[in-house]
């Protein structure tokens, strides 16, 4: 294995989009070395390897879950001091949660400090329930891409899709690297 | 005595130590003496890494060129194992775009037989260290 990146994600968005379940699905598929923590504060741990395919490289993904409202907190604030990407989960039945995301963005991206902002994802999950949605694919995929987020859609009821959001966060992650490698390099 | 750069491996010093690598950039780039070589972090900070001389030193000047190191803390010890580590030098950096950090310490108290190198935080994602030097003497062989 030629690299091995350790990716520390927080996770946010409005309480019950799914976030929680999201990652104990990702966690539980059982592919992977995998483990799980419950840090002292309440807010919980996932860990996992994920190969980067076409490179031998691997990303060792850090994700720290919290329940909603406590997001914020001195722990957290702690995390956010090293640069993050962002998982940003929305729930496709409710128009707030979608709305909320620029606020949780903007939090988020101000907690960051120096010169790069966080890379991420965006999430809408609960796609099962489809007489229920009421946000568009392409409503998300819009403001994601002005946001220079990418864009997902899952289920995790029907295990629909959980793993992308995850490999690619892992992704691009490795192609920060790549990208700093050369700024090294240049520097040298 | 002669002062020479500690901190080559020419001279017999080794990294013991670093949280992070990449095999195409160990830690060794940061003894080597050549300065394009670098070892670069892989993730979340802290990182860090020990460099052991093999010998009894007294460091009297430490340059690091680095880049994107936010702060740094440096650790030394003078036993002959690598514990008993106590806190030595902080320093808060600067980032200028498209430049190395050059980081120059007078050193006070500079008896050691290992530094720890503690980067604490940075100013990207990832942060690089292409060489360390410390001027200063060779005190007395380990043994
Ligand atoms: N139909 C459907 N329900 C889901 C899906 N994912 C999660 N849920 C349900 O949504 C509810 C909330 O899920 P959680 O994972 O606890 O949500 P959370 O975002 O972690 O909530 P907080 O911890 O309060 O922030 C639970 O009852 C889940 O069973 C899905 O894909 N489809």
């Amino acid at each position: 294995m030629a690299v091995r990146l350790f990716l520390c994600s927080v996770r946010t968005g409005d309480p019950a989009v799914g976030k929680t379940a999201l990652a104990q699905i990702f966690r539980s598929d059982g592919a992977h070395f995998q483990k799980n923590y419950t840090l002292t504060t309440g807010v919980d741990l996932v860990v996992k390897t994920l190969p980067v395919p076409d490179t031998g490289d691997s990303v060792e993904l850090f994700i720290f879950d919290s329940a909603g409202k406590e997001l914020f907190s001195e722990m957290l604030d702690k995390l956010w001091e090293s640069p993050n990407v962002l998982c940003l989960v929305y729930d496709v039945t409710n128009e707030q949660s979608f709305l909320n995301c620029s606020k949780w963005l903007e939090k988020a991206r101000s907690q960051v400090p120096g010169t790069s902002l966080p890379a991420g994802v965006l999430v809408g999950n609960k796609t099962d329930l489809v007489s229920r949605r009421v946000v568009e694919a392409a409503q998300a995929q819009e403001w994601a891409l002005g946001q220079g987020l990418e864009c997902f859609e899952t289920s995790v009821k029907e295990m629909e899709n959980y793993e992308a959001p995850f490999q690619c966060l892992a992704r691009q992650f490795h192609q920060l690297y790549r990208e700093k490698l050369e700024v090294f390099h240049a520097l040298a | 005595m002669r002062k020479v750069d500690l901190c080559l491996s020419s001279e017999g010093t080794e990294v013991i130590l670093a949280t992070s690598s990449d095999e195409k950039h160990p830690p060794e780039n940061i003894i080597d003496g050549n300065p394009e070589t670098f070892w670069t972090t892989t993730g979340m900070f802290p990182q860090e890494f020990i460099i052991c001389f093999h010998k009894r030193v007294r460091i009297e000047r430490l340059v690091i060129q680095s880049c994107f190191v936010r702060t740094l803390q440096i650790e030394k010890s003078t036993s002959k194992e690598p514990d008993s580590f106590e806190q030595w030098i902080e320093r808060d950096l600067v980032h200028t775009e498209g430049q190395l950090q050059n980081e120059e310490i007078m050193a006070n108290d500079g008896h050691a037989t290992y530094l720890r190198f503690i980067i604490t935080s940075a100013f990207d994602h990832f942060a690089s260290v292409y060489s360390i030097s410390a001027e200063g003497i060779a005190v007395s062989n380990l043994s």
